[in-house]
């Protein structure tokens, strides 16, 4: 079967209708009034008022025009075949974004069947299926459409929208300038990159489901509260109902308007596993369940020492810092609040805040420009409204690191030894306005957090399908991670392979450290763009015409030679008996 | 036909009619007086036989010579002049007049016969036939040339069918003469029986056309029926012209036959040569016209 470089000469072939056309107009039926038409009536054997087609009398010259077309439009079309070794190749980027996997049959069923166009005039054809995320693996790579399949049975496209363009670009570097590439999303985007060409299966959802979820303590009660967003532009009639591993509460119906959003709250049942909230099914699942765990930060043990001049701070703190605890322990503490006395100079051993306390009172206002220096405790923090007066000064040593300085002057150091952090005020905050400066308390907050991050301690949190984890624990102990799905079903223990991301399906997770527990999480898919299905379309895969791709696949015709000599003896023969008839 | 085309086909037909006319003489008429020799005894002046006297006869033509001969009566018997009838029937169908040269050939002839029959002072009696419908026209309706009007304006129910001529009363001893393309289906003993009755004698002026007896027809055509108005759509090939020129020749050998057996006249008058000549080719050898 030959492939034709230019398909468009096959519009040669309405020369087909026209020369047919041109002949029956040229035997239109001549009007005539007779006076004999009785006598002609006994000639009728031949259905003489017959079809109107039958009224084309059959003449060489039209054959031979037919011919002449026909063949043009062949030559035209610059018919070529199919080289032996020949191989096209095709990379797909597939649309790993969460939404995807409404269409993911659909999707497979749709590349299984072009695989015969993707061949094009090539002998064979390599496929590669990447997905939009640069950083996960290659689906596939081969040639057979079973194979294919399977592969793409396993994909399971999870994650948040991303920029396809690093992919198309890895699918272009893969199959080379004349190799195509494919994008196939359920989100049309025009144009795309590197010569891609879209396929969107997508079409408009009406959906509904959870968009976070909060907790707080109400009279003593852990109680949860939970977002539901109508996504669709029609409202919609749903229910919920909360879900534990003991039993489940009855069905609520649930009004959602279009674009509403509405919040559900309910009491954390206590003592309860696999606790989820679930809504009423849809054709996107991943936000029809909301796993949630009663939220249990790591405690933080506070032991302060310092002179009364700042105990109200040091209590301030103590309240306002989450999970905190006093201790009069300072070995067992995990965070100490200490002044500097210069006539007793000692540092707590341990993590620490430490003020600077004057007694003299009698410094000036420092002045100079006050700086800060970058760090993260420091970020987004103004420092400029800051008044402090001279003052002693700590003692500074070599390793440690200004966070902020007036003139020349340090006034808050980091000093990490180890695994200790000390933050150090090297003036007196009791004789500044630092207490009501939003850039101290900030700083406290985020230094005691530093502190709390680093402790080795369990933790429970509800967090989003594939959030950040920051996990501390000991090192050189592999960690391992225990998942239950959303139905409770308890899939094998197994080693964490990534330590930094959570899972990307809705689920619970327990990481151990030995028989440690580090983590309890609840994971909820919490992405509402993905949930959002109204810009979803289909769009059949843009034409390209790859002309070297064509022409590296394939040979030309070799006999156009004789076609030609062949169209022009038609056009002679068409030519020679159009003469000889005579005109009526 | 307008008046100029109607006054030009009467010119053409007084011009024929100086050189032919209508076989009177070659038959013995009966009737009123007139300038042809009657089949009885007349008052001309010539004598044709004598007889015995009967009582009633007119005493001017006793002889009295032989009376003074013999002592008997005897009467002189001269013969008899009288004025032929000519019963002209004209088919005034559709056929005959929506082509131009054969309206002119038709009205030629009409007038032809008219004028000739005016020139031996013949009673003429004129009909228009249109399929069923008959009409008398009126023969002083042929100076002011309003006789087509009259005739074509004949409300018929089938104009395409044969003339129905069995509707007119046709005199006795009559030439019946009948101005038709011939060109309707039906037999044409039932015609020429009526048009024979009553001791008439027939002649047929058929008018035609080449186009007509041997056309040059190819491919697809839509024949109009002009009678009708219908539409009839035919793919013509060169068989079928052939059997179309066959079914035409059969037609009229059908009627030479049919006239023959009625010792009627027919000729077949071309439109496309000059009314004289075509009289003299074709009405001369078929003994409907004879030389003055």
């Amino acid at each position: 079967m030959p492939t034709f470089a230019n398909p468009l000469g096959l519009l040669a072939l309405l020369g087909i209708p026209a020369v047919l056309a041109i002949h029956f107009l040229q035997r239109k039926a001549r009007e005539l009034p007779v006076s004999t038409l009785f006598l002609l009536e006994h000639t009728r054997r031949e259905a003489a008022g017959g079809r109107r087609l039958e009224r084309l009398i059959p003449s060489i010259p039209l054959w031979m025009q037919l011919l002449a077309v026909c063949l043009l439009a062949w030559f035209l079309s610059e018919p070529r075949y199919t080289k032996s070794g020949s191989v096209q190749r095709v990379a797909i980027v597939m649309d790993s974004s969460a939404s995807m996997s409404v269409f993911k049959e659909k999707a497979i069923q749709r590349l299984v069947e072009l695989l015969p166009d993707l061949k094009g005039a090539a002998s064979a054809v390599e496929i590669t299926v990447l997905e939009s995320m640069p950083d996960k693996p290659r689906l596939f790579a081969g040639s057979s459409p079973e194979e294919l399949r399977r592969a793409l049975e396993k994909w399971q496209p999870c994650e948040g929208p991303a920029d396809p363009a690093p992919s198309l670009y890895l699918a272009r570097s893969l199959v080379s300038r004349d190799g195509t590439v494919i994008y196939l999303t359920d989100t049309p985007m025009n144009p795309l990159p590197y010569g891609a060409r879209l396929l969107a299966l997508g079409e408009p959802l009406e959906n509904a489901g959870f968009t976070g979820v909060s907790f707080a303590m109400e009279e003593g009660t852990l109680v949860w509260r939970a977002l539901i967003k109508n996504h669709g532009n029609k409202p919609l009639d749903r229910t919920w109902q909360l879900v534990t591993s003991t039993g489940s509460t009855e069905p609520r119906p649930l009004h959602l308007d279009a674009g509403a959003l509405v919040t559900v709250q309910s009491a954390f049942p206590k003592d309860a596993e696999n606790v989820r909230v679930v809504l009423s099914a849809d054709r996107f699942p991943l936000d029809d369940v909301l796993p949630i765990v009663a939220p249990k930060p790591k405690p933080l043990t506070l032991f302060a020492a310092t002179s009364p001049a700042f105990s109200g701070l040091a209590e301030k703190l103590l309240h306002s810092l989450d999970a905190a605890e006093s201790t009069k322990d300072t070995t067992s503490a995990d965070l100490s609040i200490a002044s500097y006395n210069p006539l007793d100079p000692v540092t707590p051993s341990g993590n620490c805040m430490v003020f600077v306390e004057d007694e003299t009172r009698t410094g000036a206002w420092l002045k100079g420009g006050i700086v800060a220096e970058e760090s993260p405790l420091m970020n987004g923090l103004n420092w400029q409204s800051l008044l402090a007066r001279e003052t002693i000064q700590l003692e500074r040593l070599p390793t440690d690191s200004v966070l902020l300085w007036q003139d020349k002057r340090p006034l808050i150091l980091l000093r990490e030894t180890g695994n200790v952090r000390q933050l150090l005020f090297n003036f007196d905050p009791s004789l500044s306005n630092a207490e009501k400066q939003p850039a101290f308390i900030v700083l406290l907050h985020r230094f005691a957090e530093s502190v709390r991050a680093t402790k080795i301690a369990p933790v429970s949190e509800n967090l989003e399908t594939g959030q950040p984890l920051k996990i501390t624990g000991a090192p050189d102990i592999p960690l391992t991670i225990a998942t239950t799905d959303p139905q409770g079903k308890t899939l094998p223990q197994s080693a964490m392979k990534d330590r930094h991301h959570a899972i990307s399906t809705p689920g619970f997770i327990s990481i151990r450290q030995g028989e440690k527990t580090l983590l309890n999480a609840a994971i909820h898919f919490g992405d509402p763009r993905e949930s959002d299905f109204s810009k979803c379309e289909s769009s059949s895969l843009t034409e390209t015409t790859n002309t070297s791709a064509i022409q590296r696949n394939t040979r030309p015709d070799p006999l156009w030679r004789v076609w030609i000599l062949l169209l022009l003896a038609a056009l002679l023969l068409s030519w020679r008996f159009t003469s000889k008839v005579p005109t009526a | 036909m307008n008046l100029t085309q109607l006054q030009n086909a009467r010119s053409s037909a007084l011009a024929a009619s100086g050189r032919l006319r209508l076989p009177l003489r070659s038959r013995t008429w009966k009737g009123q007086a007139g300038e042809f020799t009657g089949g009885g005894t007349g008052s001309s002046l010539d004598f044709q036989d004598h007889r015995a006297y009967s009582p009633g006869d007119d005493p001017r033509h006793i002889n009295w010579q032989a009376y003074a001969r013999t002592g008997s009566y005897t009467m002189k018997l001269f013969r008899e002049e009288v004025r032929p009838v000519v019963d002209l029937i004209i088919d005034v169908s559709d056929s005959m007049f929506f082509e131009e040269q054969k309206a002119m050939r038709s009205a030629e002839l009409f007038y032809f016969i008219a004028e000739s029959c005016a020139s031996a002072g013949a009673s003429l009696s004129i009909h228009a036939v249109r399929g069923d419908a008959v009409s008398p026209l009126d023969p002083a309706t042929l100076r002011t040339h309003r006789w087509l009007e009259t005739a074509m304006a004949l409300p018929s129910l089938d104009p395409a069918r044969a003339p129905d001529i069995a509707k007119i009363e046709l005199r006795a001893n009559a030439i019946r003469v009948f101005i038709s393309d011939l060109l309707f289906v039906g037999d044409p003993e039932p015609i020429l029986r009526h048009l024979g009755q009553r001791h008439g004698s027939i002649v047929i002026f058929s008018p035609w056309l080449e186009s007509e007896a041997r056309p040059d027809w190819d491919g697809n055509y839509e024949f109009i029926d002009p009678e009708r108005g219908t539409r009839h759509p035919h793919r013509i090939e060169p068989a079928t012209l052939r059997r179309y020129i066959e079914a035409y020749s059969n037609h009229f050998a059908l009627w030479k036959n049919a006239t023959r057996r009625h010792q009627a006249a027919l000729a077949r008058i071309p439109a496309a040569e000059d009314l004289a000549t075509a009289l003299y080719r074709e009405a001369i050898p078929a003994r409907a016209l004879e030389s003055i």
